[in-house]
C-alpha cells in the first residue's frame, strides 16, 4: 500500500520539477504557463459560479446516463447469462461492438438525436452499457457450479440461491463493470460536449483550447483530472471490500 | 565415498525486520550411486536444501559441496534438476525441452537432438517426441522433466517433490519407472518426498527431517533388497520403516 | 460452402433492398439513415476525397501505432524487470487510467494546432497505456518456477530473458499490442472529428453538419473498416503467439 503512496506522490513531484524546469528553461508562457499561475487560476475557477456550473451540467449528465444504465445492462448481463442458448445468439454481437468503440459514432448520434441534453445523455448510456453488460455476464458465469449444488443438496430453495450464493459470488465483478461503464460513460459524454454542445465542462474546455486560453485550460484539465481520479478511487474501494468479502467464494 | 557433503548448514531468510530461519545446523553426505531421499512435514526446508545444493541458493553458514567443489551457480553437467510441477517450456515439444539444456549449452543441433531422442526413449516416450506439454498428462510431463534433467548426463540427480502432483496410481507407477531408469543410468538421487511409502520404497537410505525451522532428526538405512517389486511394501520390514518415520515426524515415542 | 455463400449473398441483397425501400418510402428519415444508393452516389462523386483523406489519416495512425508500440513496449520491459519500480509504475499508470484522455486533447490543439501533429500525439497516448501496462504485467506475472528452472539448466542472464521470460510474457503483450492499437485508430479518427484540416474523421464532420448523410456514412464505412481489419489482424497474432501461453491442463 505504501508503496504506491510514495510512487504517486513521486510521479506528481517528477512531473512537476519537469513542468518547472521546462518554464524555467524559457518555453512560451503562453503555451505553459507556470505552475504558480496555474495553481492561482485553480483557485479562482472552483469558487467561478459560471464553471461550477458546467461541472454541474457534466455531472447531472453522466449521473443520469449511468443511472439510467445500470439497471438496464445488469439486467441483460443476468438474462444472457443464464441462459445459454441468449448467451451463443448475443455473444458475437457484443464483442463485435466492443471491437469498435462507441466514441466514433458520434456524428450519426448527433444526426439522430440533435444537439442537447438527451443526446449526450444516450451517448453515455451506449459507451457504459455494453462494458456493464460484459462483466455481468462474466459474473454470473463465474459462480462455481459447486458451490450451487452443495446449497441444492441442503434444501435451498432457488430465491435462497440466488441472494445467498449468485448475487455475493457476483459482485465483485459486477461492481467492476460498473466501474468501468463510469469511466466510459464520462468519456462519451465529455467527447460530445467537446463536440457539439453549448454546455458542460468539455465544452468550455474545447472553446478554451480553441481560443488558445492555455491557463485556465489546463487548470481545467486538472480540475477535472482529479475529480475522474476520485470517483474511480471510491468506486474501487467498494470493489475491493467487496472482493474481499465476497471473492473468497471465486476459490 | 561421499559425493554430497553437507555440513552445519544454516538458511536463514531477512524479512523486513524479522528473520526466520529454515535449515538450522544440518550435516549429512550421500555417497556416490546412492538414492537418498529426505522426507519431512511440508514447509520444513526441504526444497530450500535442494536449492543450496544444486546451486541456486547459498547458505547463510556453513558448507554445501558438490563432489569436493563449492559451487556457485548451477552446473547442468554435475547435476541434474527435476521440479515438482515438470515446468516445461509450453511451446517447446517434449523433445525440445529435453534439448532445452543443450540448447543452453551451446550444443550443435543434430548432436542435442540425438541425445534427446535417447533420453525420451529411455523415460519411453519417444513416440511422444513431437507432443505438446499440454497434449501429455501429468505423469508423462514428469517423464520429458526427468529426460531433461539427465540431458547433461549429471552425476548427480536432484529431484524436488516430483511426483506430488500425481495421483496415487501414478505416482506409484512413476516411482517403479524411476527405479528403473535409475537402475539403467546408476546416478546419486536426492529425492525430496513427504509421502512415507514412497521415501522408504525408493531409497538406500532416509535423511528424516524435523519441522521448520528444518533439523535431520535421524538417517535410515533402508536395507531391503534390491530389485524391490511392488509388493516389497506388504513386508514387515517396509512397515516397520515406514512407522518408525512416521513416529518421527509426529514426535510420538516410537 | 458454395451454397452458404450464396444465402450469404442473397441475404445481404435483400437487407440492403429493404433498407433502400424503408428510406426511399419516407419511412426512415434521411437525416437519420441514407440509403445505400445515396452512399453509393456519395462514393461516386466524392469518393476521390475520401480516398485522400483516408491516406491521411493512415498516416497519423500508422505513425502513431510505430510510436506508442516502441515507448509502450520499452518502458512495460523496463518496468517489469525492476520490481519495486513495477508495482510504482503500475499503480500510477492504473490511476491515470481513470482520467478521460479527451480532455487532454483541447491543451494539444493549443499545443501543436489543427493538423497532424496534434493527432499523432493524441494517437500515442491512447496507445500508449495499455500497451505498457500489458507488457508490464506480462513480465510480472511469469511465474518464478520457470526461471529457477532455466537458470538449473544453466541459463545465463541473456538466455533467461530471451528465451524463457520474453516469450512467456508474449501472450500479454500481444494482447496489449491488440487493445492499444484498436484505441489508437479511434483516438486519431476521434481527434479528427472534434478539430481538424484532412483526415477521415474531418470529412465525417464536415459532411454532418452538411447533413449529406451518404458521405457521413461512407466515411463512417472507411473508419470501422479500418477498426474491424486492424482487430482482426491482431487478433489473428495474438491466436498465433498463443502457444506461449503456459497454460499446463490436468489430464
Amino acid at each position: 500500500m505504501r508503496i504506491i503512496l510514495i510512487a504517486q506522490l513521486a510521479f506528481l513531484v517528477i512531473l512537476a520539477a519537469f513542468w518547472e524546469g521546462l518554464v524555467l528553461l524559457g518555453v512560451d508562457q503562453s503555451l505553459l504557463p507556470p505552475i504558480a499561475k496555474v495553481v492561482s487560476l485553480l483557485r479562482h475557477l472552483l469558487s467561478d459560479p459560471e464553471f461550477l456550473s458546467d461541472l454541474g451540467v457534466t455531472a447531472i449528465e453522466v449521473g443520469v446516463a449511468f443511472a439510467v444504465s445500470v439497471p438496464i445492462a445488469i439486467g441483460t448481463g443476468l438474462l444472457v447469462g443464464e441462459s445459454a442458448r441468449l448467451a451463443e445468439a448475443v455473444n458475437p454481437l457484443i464483442y463485435l461492438v466492443m471491437a469498435i468503440p462507441q466514441s466514433v459514432f458520434l456524428p450519426i448520434f448527433i444526426l439522430v438525436f440533435g444537439i442537447g441534453f438527451v443526446e449526450k445523455v444516450v451517448f453515455g448510456i451506449t459507451h457504459a452499457y455494453f462494458v456493464i453488460v460484459i462483466n455481468t455476464f462474466a459474473a454470473v458465469r463465474s459462480v462455481p457450479a459447486p458451490y450451487v449444488l452443495a446449497a441444492r443438496s441442503f434444501g435451498a430453495t432457488p430465491a435462497q440461491i440466488y441472494y445467498r450464493i449468485y448475487l455475493p459470488a457476483m459482485l465483485p465483478l459486477v461492481l467492476t463493470g460498473l466501474r468501468l461503464g463510469m469511466i466510459f460513460c464520462i468519456i462519451g459524454v465529455l467527447l460530445t460536449e467537446m463536440y457539439a454542445s453549448r454546455f458542460g465542462i468539455g465544452h468550455r474546455l474545447f472553446g478554451w483550447g480553441e481560443a488558445y486560453q492555455v491557463p485556465q485550460l489546463i487548470a481545467g484539465v486538472i480540475i477535472v483530472s482529479v475529480l475522474t481520479i476520485l470517483v474511480n478511487e471510491a468506486m474501487r474501494l467498494l470493489e475491493v471490500h467487496a472482493a474481499r468479502r465476497y471473492g473468497a467464494l471465486r476459490r | 565415498m561421499s559425493i554430497i557433503d553437507v555440513r552445519n548448514v544454516v538458511k536463514s531468510f531477512s524479512i523486513g525486520q524479522r528473520s526466520f530461519t529454515a535449515i538450522d545446523n544440518i550435516t549429512f553426505s550421500v555417497d556416490a550411486g546412492k538414492f537418498a531421499t529426505v522426507v519431512g512435514p511440508s514447509g520444513c526446508g526441504k526444497s530450500t536444501l535442494l536449492m543450496m545444493i544444486g546451486g541456486l541458493a547459498k547458505p547463510t553458514s556453513g558448507e554445501v559441496k558438490v563432489n569436493g567443489e563449492i559451487l556457485t551457480r548451477p552446473r547442468p553437467d554435475l547435476i541434474g534438476m527435476v521440479f515438482q510441477d515438470a515446468t516445461l517450456l509450453p511451446w517447446k515439444t517434449a523433445l525440445g525441452n529435453v534439448e532445452f539444456p543443450l540448447q543452453l549449452g551451446g550444443v550443435n543441433v543434430q548432436k542435442r537432438r540425438s541425445r534427446a531422442q535417447e533420453l525420451l526413449t529411455l523415460v519411453g516416450l519417444n513416440t511422444f517426441a513431437g507432443h505438446f506439454p499440454h497434449e501429455l498428462s501429468g505423469g508423462m510431463r514428469q517423464r520429458v522433466g526427468i529426460a531433461r534433467g539427465l540431458a547433461h548426463d549429471p552425476t548427480i540427480l536432484l529431484m524436488d517433490e516430483p511426483f506430488s502432483a500425481l495421483d496415487e496410481q501414478n505416482r506409484t507407477k512413476m516411482g517403479q519407472e524411476l527405479l528403473r531408469i535409475w537402475d539403467v543410468t546408476r546416478k546419486t538421487v536426492l529425492f525430496i518426498t513427504h509421502s512415507l511409502m514412497e521415501a522408504v520404497y525408493l531409497s538406500d537410505v532416509i535423511f528424516v527431517m524435523s519441522a521448520s525451522p528444518g533439523r535431520i532428526i535421524e538417517t535410515i538405512e533402508v536395507d531391503i533388497p534390491r530389485p524391490r517389486p511392488i509388493d516389497v511394501i506388504d513386508t514387515v520390514a517396509f512397515g516397520r520403516i515406514r512407522n518408525r518415520i512416521w513416529h518421527l515426524i509426529s514426535g510420538v515415542e516410537a | 460452402m458454395k451454397k452458404r455463400l450464396l444465402l450469404r449473398v442473397i441475404w445481404t441483397l435483400a437487407i440492403l433492398g429493404a433498407w433502400e425501400a424503408l428510406v426511399r418510402g419516407g419511412l426512415v428519415s434521411q437525416i437519420i439513415l441514407p440509403a445505400p444508393s445515396d452512399v453509393v452516389h456519395a462514393a461516386m462523386t466524392d469518393g476521390f476525397t475520401f480516398l485522400k483523406a483516408f491516406w491521411v489519416t493512415l498516416f497519423e495512425i500508422g505513425v502513431s501505432i510505430a510510436i506508442a508500440w516502441i515507448l509502450g513496449l520499452a518502458s512495460g520491459l523496463v518496468a517489469g524487470n525492476m520490481p519495486v519500480a513495477a508495482i510504482g509504475v503500475g499503480s500510477v499508470l492504473s490511476s491515470l487510467f481513470a482520467v478521460p484522455l479527451v480532455i487532454l486533447y483541447p491543451i494539444f490543439m493549443a499545443w501543436f494546432g489543427f493538423g497532424s501533429a496534434s493527432k499523432i500525439v493524441f494517437g500515442v497516448l491512447t496507445g500508449y497505456f495499455p500497451i505498457a501496462l500489458n507488457t508490464l504485467n506480462g513480465i510480472r506475472a511469469v511465474e518464478t518456477r520457470y526461471l529457477v528452472m532455466a537458470r538449473a539448466m544453466g541459463a545465463n542472464r541473456l538466455q533467461l530473458y530471451g528465451l524463457v521470460l520474453f516469450p512467456l510474457a508474449i501472450p500479454s503483450i500481444v494482447s496489449g499490442l491488440r487493445i492499444g492499437t484498436g484505441l489508437v485508430v479511434i483516438g486519431v479518427v476521434v481527434a479528427e472529428m472534434l478539430a481538424s484540416l484532412d483526415g477521415i474523421g474531418f470529412l465525417i464532420s464536415y459532411h454532418r453538419t452538411l447533413f449529406d448523410t451518404g458521405d457521413v456514412y461512407l466515411g463512417f464505412m472507411f473508419t470501422i473498416a479500418l477498426a474491424i481489419g486492424i482487430n482482426r489482424g491482431l487478433s489473428e497474432l495474438e491466436r498465433r503467439f498463443s502457444q506461449f501461453s503456459a497454460v499446463e491442463n490436468d489430464t
